[in-house]
């Protein structure tokens, strides 16, 4: 019995010296990074990292100037030969488990991202809950040089930001890497991407000066849907197009619509609750597919004189919103037909329908992916009126 | 002078010390000649009283009284013991039926036997102990026999509030350093016939008294027997306190956990006994124990009966919790900052990151040298004189909590951590529990460096089956959790309504399970 506990303490003893530090890191010995974007350059990937500086982005004392992340890059022929190639430059070891925000430029994303993605899918270090966008018209590099208000670090504000958006606002889509892979592999499924961009100018973003006014003359916005095929962009979709894929994706969450109504007058409603079934059906050697959007929404916003208390006002509101709606699906169905990409994953429908046909028909989707007739019905249900009634407009005497 | 020069004149191994071998030797019948042996044998301490007096018509009875002073309490010496031999003679006296002579046989049936709780003795042995525990002795000259008369009566400490295990609610007595008092304590607690208890002295100088008490039919003989035995295998020189002999009757030698419950509650002991379990009283110390003892008992407080079911299960669960934070507090700290940082929210990372900053220890280092700074604050406290105390506890605030941080030699977070596990370890109810709990937490601080949260998985894991391997007296230490005995969750980490607590504990009393008639309160029918 004493031997045993001798031993048991000899060895814990033991353990402390020998294995020393095996594979341990102290947190000051990390560099965290929580952004990372990659352009192509002279057929070289350039890859930059925004490294936080903890001090300084979570110092509670006073700012002593410094900015609270900094940039680095570096350019080599492969993601992993950069990165590594990159600590000639960093002060510590980069870590990626707390990647928040992955850029591709619009020059490699036209190219193909997916060479690039295999060092993320398969790095141990790497967890996959980052959300990946293309930036629009800009090297991807600017996109995470721009210092932000509020949001201490970038990548955070975007993340977050996007997080909300995608929650609140139809035309954001935000997309990890697991999904993005997934749907660059399917064959009935072609993965988008959200654009962002810069609004203003870049050289003022990059300085402390984006901070110190009121109105930031530079921020980063999100803007637009990238349309891919396999993993190379094929083009963007407008605002009202994004929103027609959300509403075909079942993305949609919460957003806002508007109609007109009245005399050159506009309401807009609130969504609350939205449901998209997608049914394929092959019908005499022909495939079908069935969209049923079921949309609850409270009214937000009146700006012209209607008669709220009629039930009949409602029901035309319905029908109004309903043809809004499908004109919005039907238009990014058509510019996503004219761009030959399923990105609504209509394929995959058809495979679960009828998995025999589709096996015919797979290996050239997209020459029928064009003609593939899409019939949308939309169910569209006004629940409350908000926190008034009739509008007090109405009482106004012109 | 050399040092062999000195062992060998002061610690002689040859001619070995005379004490007082008396080994049954009976009395002698001469009282001069008893005396002159016992002054020998004591060593003419001063504290040992000796008076001769003579009783009888003709006072031709030489009697000597002898006690030990500070033991006896005077008045019974004065007032009972000698009024009654001189007042009991001369009663005898006027008895026309005496004869001249005295008989002392007579003396000592008769009369002296009314003076409350005499035995007789005969051998030396038995009077140095009685007259060393506060009998008065009285010796009879041409006699071999003697009396001891009971007439303890020493400062006492009187029975005050518990300082070890204070409650809200709740009787708030302590046992004291007295046996007796400790045994009325819990007599009147329990007024049944059943409650039997037995006495043994051990130790072979301090021959301290140790009783231990159970409820006949509710205990398990088994437990009676084997505790019997445990004490019987004592043989040491001294017990002063109870301590002594829970490390002689243990079942396990080698684990920090104790597998002796104590306290120093009568309604703590009183309900053990009533769920089947063998308290051990000794002299001298106001803390009880209990065997066999569970590990669910050092999370259980007195407390928890006397409030409403519902809070006390929600305060069991809350220890349980306070349990895994003083065990794993820092430990996790370490693992996870050091190892997985992947963790960790992002946020969260970078703050903890932004207090590491400049900190020039690892974190392994930094939980070490905080966790040995509160070891060294607490055990100050609690022996420093009290009056310092303030001084020592504002140091350690400012030295350890402020100065410290913003010195950057620590980061705060780890201060927060340690603080935390520190708050979380006085939460148990027991303080042996907490004791464990604190020496478990350095190794499992270096698991947490070497292997991560891995090691400390590890370290889990031996330390479960360590728990489960431990035994207290025939009882498997984790029940009612291993092995799983349903029934007995009802007072595990929950605290059922006492209407639901209608069976003992299984494995400790497996006679007389049942406790009452499961009949849960009705609400009184409305009046008409």
């Amino acid at each position: 019995m004493i031997r045993n506990a001798a031993l048991f303490f000899a060895v814990l003893t033991l353990l402390l010296f020998a294995t020393g530090c095996w594979s341990r890191r102290e947190l000051n010995d990390l560099a965290i990074v929580t952004g990372v974007a990659i352009d192509k350059i002279d057929n070289k990937y350039r890859v930059s990292v925004q490294v936080v500086d903890p001090g300084e982005a979570a110092g509670k004392k006073g700012s002593s100037g410094r900015s609270p992340v900094t940039l680095y890059d570096a350019s080599g022929d492969t993601v992993f030969e950069v990165i590594r190639r990159m600590t000639t430059v960093t002060p510590r070891k980069l870590y990626f488990s707390h990647l928040r925000m992955f850029v591709l430029s619009e020059d490699l994303a036209r190219e193909g991202i997916g060479k690039i993605l295999d060092f993320f899918s398969r790095d141990h270090e790497l967890r996959t809950d980052f959300y990946i966008v293309v930036s629009k018209g800009r090297a991807a590099k600017d996109i995470i040089s721009i210092l932000t208000p509020l949001e201490k670090n970038p990548s955070t504000k975007m993340f977050t930001s996007l997080e909300v958006s995608e929650k609140a606002w139809a035309p954001t889509v935000a997309i990890q890497l697991d999904e993005l892979i997934n749907d660059i592999v399917s064959e009935g499924k072609e993965p988008v991407l959200t654009g962002i961009l810069i609004k203003g100018n870049p050289a003022i973003g990059k300085g402390k000066g984006n901070l110190e006014t009121i109105d930031t003359p530079t921020n980063l916005q999100y803007g637009g849907i990238a349309v891919f095929k396999k993993d190379r962009m094929i083009g963007w979709l407008n605002e009202e197009e994004s929103k027609g894929v959300s509403n075909l994706t079942n993305r949609l969450d919460s957003t806002v619509m508007e109609v007109a109504c009245g005399n050159n007058g506009k309401l807009a409603v609130e969504v609350i609750r939205s449901n998209t079934k997608v049914k394929g059906k092959v019908k005499d050697g022909q495939p079908e597919i069935k969209v049923t959007i079921r949309t609850e929404a409270n009214i937000g916003d009146v700006e012209c004189q209607i008669d709220l208390m009629k039930s009949k006002t409602l029901y035309d509101l319905e029908i109004e919103l309903e043809q809004k709606m499908k004109s919005d699906a039907e238009r990014a169905l058509s510019k996503a037909k004219k761009l030959k990409s399923d990105i609504f994953g209509f394929g995959e429908a058809i495979h679960r329908a009828d998995p025999n046909y589709w096996q015919t028909v797979k290996k050239d989707w997209d020459k029928h992916f064009p003609s593939l007739p899409v019939r949308i019905k939309v169910d569209f249900k006004i629940r409350q009126l908000g926190t008034t009634g009739d509008s007090f407009q109405n009482k106004l005497k012109e | 002078m050399k040092i062999k020069d000195f062992r060998r004149r002061f610690f002689s191994t040859k001619t070995s010390p005379e004490t007082v071998a008396t080994e049954g030797q009976p009395l002698l019948s001469s009282l001069q000649e008893n005396i002159r042996k016992i002054k020998s044998d004591l060593g003419n301490s001063s504290d040992i009283i000796i008076q001769e007096v003579r009783i009888g018509k003709k006072a031709d009875q030489a009697l000597g009284i002898l006690y030990t002073d500070g033991l006896v309490d005077k008045n019974v010496i004065t007032d009972y013991i000698r009024a009654s031999l001189l007042l009991d003679t001369r009663f005898n006296e006027a008895d026309p039926s005496n004869t001249d002579t005295l008989d002392v046989a007579q003396v000592l049936q008769k009369f002296v036997t009314t003076i409350g709780d005499a035995q007789d003795i005969h051998t030396f042995d038995d009077l140095y102990n009685g007259l060393l525990s506060g009998d008065a002795i009285i010796l009879f000259d041409g006699s071999t026999k003697a009396k001891a008369v009971s007439a303890q009566g020493w400062q006492n400490r009187g029975v005050t509030e518990p300082s070890a295990e204070s409650v809200v609610r709740g009787p708030r007595e302590a046992f004291t350093e007295t046996l007796r008092t400790n045994t009325s304590l819990i007599r009147r607690k329990i007024k049944d016939p059943n409650l039997w208890m037995e006495t043994k002295q051990i130790g072979r100088v301090t021959k301290t008294e140790v009783a231990f008490m159970y409820i006949k039919g509710i205990v398990n003989d088994k437990v009676v027997e084997e505790v019997r035995e445990r004490l019987d295998r004592i043989d040491i020189d001294g017990i002063l306190e109870s301590g002594y002999i829970e490390e002689m009757i243990q079942d396990d030698v080698f684990t920090p956990f104790p597998t002796v419950y104590n306290s120093e509650r009568p309604d703590v002991i009183a309900a053990e006994l009533l769920e089947g379990k063998v308290a051990i009283l000794v002299d001298g110390t106001p803390f009880v124990l209990v065997v066999p003892a569970l590990f669910v008992s050092f999370l259980h407080a007195a407390e928890d009966y006397y409030h409403r079911a519902d809070i006390s299960s929600l305060i069991r669960i809350l220890r349980y919790l306070g349990i895994f934070i003083a065990l794993f507090g820092p430990s996790l700290y370490v693992a996870i900052t050091t190892f997985h940082q992947e963790m960790l929210p992002t946020q969260l990372l970078v703050s903890l990151a932004s207090q590491r900053e400049g900190v020039p220890f690892p974190a392994f280092f930094e939980a070490i040298m905080m966790e040995v700074a509160f070891e060294i604050l607490r055990e100050a406290g609690l022996r420093m004189p009290r009056t310092i105390g303030p001084a020592v506890s504002i140091v350690g605030t400012l030295v350890i909590g402020q100065a410290a941080v913003e010195a950057g030699i620590i980061s705060a977070a780890m201060v927060i951590v340690v603080s935390t596990t520190a708050i979380s370890s006085f939460v148990f109810p027991s303080y042996s529990l907490a004791n464990s709990i604190r020496i478990l937490r350095f190794p499992f601080i270096i698991l947490a460096d070497t292997f991560g949260l891995f090691g400390v998985i590890v370290g889990t894991i031996a330390t479960l089956l360590h728990l489960c391997s431990l035994r207290s007296f025939g009882v498997p230490y984790m029940s009612p959790f291993a092995p799983m005995i349903l029934p007995d969750q009802k007072d595990a980490i929950l605290r059922l309504p006492q209407w639901a607590m209608f069976s003992r504990p299984r494995l400790i009393s497996q006679i007389n399970v049942t406790r009452k008639q499961n009949v849960p309160p009705r609400k009184p029918e409305p009046r008409q």
